[in-house]
């Protein structure tokens, strides 16, 4: 009985839920209350809704983006955006985000993915990301923590971390995912806190940014791993200035590696005190050719503005 | 009339054109020519040689028998003279004059007009005046030993290895974009398509490892380009969890799996059939593929077009399963392949690698999964029924014969030069649908014969597939199977064969 009712309300749901162009679909967040994914999401919403509710034609300025996710909570972002895309397997966000972009290099193709998918699982997808340069925007939730498969550390996890499966505490220091990516030659690398307005913000840039943009974004898990006092040791970098954060805005050059480099180093992923700083912002932007420019048919499609299915043979 | 000629050298010394150039002037000529390779992995030096049969009536295989060793070094003299028939030559010494001087000595020896040669220069056009005083030297060196006359030609003959025939498949259906990492014996394929990517406007990319270049295919196929990724063994194995993820997502993407030798990196530049069941089965859960097995470059250029044509009308994988011998052998073939044209239908939408409901999001709703994979059990109904329109089998040899052959792939030249050659009271079934498989129409051809399977692998992989679809159990003895990393000749499967016909 109880069944059918939800059915009901479902159909109901539905029936008002249009696929062209609204930007959330009818799904039910399933998410733990108070979980800063939904932050992230509020913020692509945003972003989404300012773009496609702006434009003359909503459902063909809809159909401009892509979407892929992968495996873990963030996942469930596809779930909750319509947008025309991939819910993919874990850890292989990237290679489909670029298959995308090479079947039609006229779509702003947007990518989320956990720190599992991105760091464990994919990481070796995420190194040739960066130095491939195509004109990808990749999100990482990073929850330090495996948190749907119950709370297994990850590559970020912080050194001491105990739970079930590692009885003994991480002993690994973590990765840091800004150095990585500076190492690897991305052309815009970003940190900012799952907080809505960062989110949507940083979108916005990440989007103008022609090349592949890496996105970090701080997503404490609010079941599995410690996150009280994590934003209060957040700062901005670039006269942004964050409400919540306690330190002031920097000054930062966004061009310069060595000034990203130092950034990049001063929070390690290890512990977080009151001592912690942790900057956020576009630690670094520079403009490089993409992939997608160095294939002559790709180019000449994105030129043209058509995808490999308007060719006719 | 069959004559067999061995070319050996040392990996860098260029047997390979030297092969090539001679095999296209006996095909102008109006010979039937199919020469192999066997290369070791080595860059410099090893022992690698090429077999080249020709002869006047079509020919698919070689034999364990020479005619004329064309040696480039001592070692292919001392490797193979025990396999010189006793009025055979050997073209050896002055190895240091190199391979254009060794061209020369052969068409001489052949009786063939140098201009034949020259022309074969000129259209590789490197090095010219270097490669034809050379050659014309080694020409002049020689006594004509035997009379190769010029042949009536026909003109609607094709002469290709098994590789350009899945990339003219490919290319033929529409081909948008080709994903791969390099491995034995795919790799040719990515060569030639690349070489043909400008004059056909589509792309070919190379990517970090197979996992990529499979997610990648998929991401480019959803948004409605046809697409293919091609590997050998173990990179199909990688490819494994895509492959699933194109069962539920409904990705019309197209594989060409190159078999070599396994396991593992086994014997990494040698011929085997030792993969069918990865292509059948690879992936977790269960949802519709097809899987197709040319046996020589033109079944491999049409049976490509049906890959495309079954992923693109279906949404789903389609696996090609060739191997290291059909992809690197030249055959010589009469007629044109008949290209099964498809469209780009698939639209750029909502896919998921969760089961999904009607607005595309992840469901766990028992009632919608059950009617997804209805859907999809319904697909491979439909791909059944749909496969009916294509020979899914072909018959050779005498129809109303009580032995019957079977065999896919590659065996397909040695089995069919066996049963033509000395008219064998044999009927030859050779499976090109593996999946989807036609169990009644073959349990026709097979039902009260004496059944002999030949195939490349150590457990007869195909007499299971019968054994499952059709019931039919094919007696060990009676399964001619050769493991050791080589294919079939023609002259000792011929053997085996005769101790196996039911009189």
């Amino acid at each position: 009985m109880k069944d059918k009712i939800i059915d009901k309300v479902k159909k109901v749901k539905s029936k008002v839920f249009n696929k062209k162009t609204e930007v959330r679909t009818p799904s039910k967040i399933t998410w733990c209350p108070g979980c800063f994914n939904n932050q992230i999401l509020a913020g692509v919403e945003k972003y989404l809704k300012k773009q496609i509710e702006s434009s003359e034609n909503a459902a063909k300025k809809k159909d401009e983006f892509a979407l892929v996710t992968g495996i873990g909570c963030h996942g469930k972002m596809f779930d909750y955006l319509n947008l025309n895309g991939l819910n993919t397997l874990h850890g292989r966000v990237l290679p489909t985000m670029l298959g995308i972009k090479i079947g039609n290099p006229n779509l702003n193709v947007i990518g989320f993915a956990g720190d599992g998918d991105a760091y464990a699982e994919g990481v070796s997808h995420l190194v040739h990301a960066a130095r491939y340069n195509a004109d990808l925007n990749y999100f990482v939730h990073n929850n330090q923590v495996f948190a749907l498969t119950v709370g297994q550390p990850t590559p970020t996890t912080e050194i001491g971390f105990k739970d079930k499966t590692n009885p003994f505490g991480v002993k690994v220091p973590p990765l840091n995912p800004m150095k990585f990516m500076l190492a690897n030659g991305a052309t815009f690398v970003a940190r900012v806190f799952a907080d809505s307005k960062q989110i949507s913000w940083v979108m916005k840039e990440a989007i103008k940014h022609k090349g592949f943009s890496f996105i970090e974004v701080l997503q404490p898990c609010i079941v599995f791993h410690p996150h009280k006092g994590y934003k209060e040791q957040t700062y901005m970098l670039q006269g942004k200035k964050n409400k919540k954060s306690k330190g002031k805005s920097e000054k930062h050059d966004k061009t310069s590696f060595k000034q990203a480099w130092k950034k990049a180093e001063e929070f390690d992923y290890n512990p977080v005190t009151k001592k912690t700083k942790i900057p956020l912002g576009i630690f670094y932007q520079v403009s490089k050719e993409t992939f997608e420019e160095q294939i002559p048919a790709v180019l000449a499609l994105k030129k043209q503005g058509k995808s490999w299915k308007d060719i006719e043979r | 009339m069959r004559f067999n000629i061995l070319f050996g050298g040392k990996a860098g010394q260029g047997p390979n054109i030297l092969t090539y150039t001679l095999a296209r002037a006996l095909v102008r000529k109006g010979y039937y020519v199919f020469y192999s390779r066997d290369y070791q992995s080595v860059i410099r030096g090893g022992h690698n040689f090429n077999v080249l049969t020709f002869s006047n009536e079509p020919v698919f295989s070689n034999d364990s028998i020479y005619n004329i060793i064309v040696a480039l070094d001592d070692k292919s003299v001392e490797i193979h003279k025990s396999q010189l028939n006793k009025n055979g030559v050997v073209i050896d010494g002055q190895f240091e004059q190199g391979n254009m001087f060794f061209a020369g000595r052969i068409f001489k020896v052949l009786g063939i007009d140098l201009k034949y040669l020259d022309e074969e220069l000129k259209k590789i056009g490197k090095r010219y005046e270097e490669n034809i005083k050379a050659a014309e030297k080694g020409y002049n060196s020689e006594k004509e030993k035997f009379e190769v006359d010029d042949l009536d030609n026909k003109e609607n003959r094709i002469f290709r290895n098994g590789n350009i025939g899945v990339s003219e498949g490919a290319i033929n259906s529409g081909l948008d974009l080709y994903y791969a990492y390099p491995m034995t014996p795919a790799t040719p394929v990515m060569g030639e398509l690349a070489g043909k990517q400008k004059e056909n406007n589509f792309s070919v990319i190379e990517l970090e490892n197979e996992i990529a270049v499979a997610n990648a295919g998929v991401g480019s196929a959803i948004t409605g380009a046809k697409v293919m990724v091609g590997t050998s063994g173990g990179g199909f194995d990688l490819m494994g969890e895509t492959l699933s993820l194109t069962g539920i997502a409904g990705v019309p993407l197209v594989f060409y799996l190159a078999q070599r030798q396994g396991p593992g990196t086994g014997v990494a530049t040698y011929q085997s059939q030792a993969d069918l069941n990865i292509a059948r089965h690879t992936g977790h859960g269960e949802f519709p593929r097809v899987v197709l097995a040319p046996g020589d470059p033109l079944e491999a250029e049409e049976l490509t077009s049906q890959a495309f044509y079954f992923s693109q009308k279906f949404g789903i994988p389609s696996i090609i399963v060739g191997d290291k011998h059909l992809g690197e052998s030249y055959y010589t073939i009469d007629g044109r392949a008949e290209i099964t044209k498809s469209g780009k239908w698939t639209d750029f939408s909502r896919f998921n690698s969760y089961e999904k409901n009607k607005w595309g999001s992840a469901t766990e709703n028992p009632e919608i999964v059950k009617r997804n994979i209805d859907a999809r059990m319904k697909i491979k109904e439909n791909v059944m029924s749909e496969a009916m329109k294509f020979e899914q089998y072909k018959v050779y040899g005498k129809e109303d014969s009580d032995n019957v052959i079977i065999g896919w792939g590659s065996t397909k030249g040695a089995i069919l030069d066996c049963i033509e050659s000395e008219g064998l009271d044999a009927k030859f079934v050779q499976i090109l649908y593996i999946e989807p498989f036609t169990n009644k129409e073959i349990w026709k051809e097979l039902i009260g014969k004496n059944l002999i399977l030949i195939e490349n692998n150590a457990t007869g992989l195909l007499g299971d597939v019968i054994k499952e679809k059709t019931g039919f159990n094919i007696h060990d003895k009676n399964k001619i199977l050769r493991y050791d990393a080589r294919p079939f000749l023609r002259d000792e499967l011929l053997k085996e064969i005769k101790k196996r016909l039911k009189k």
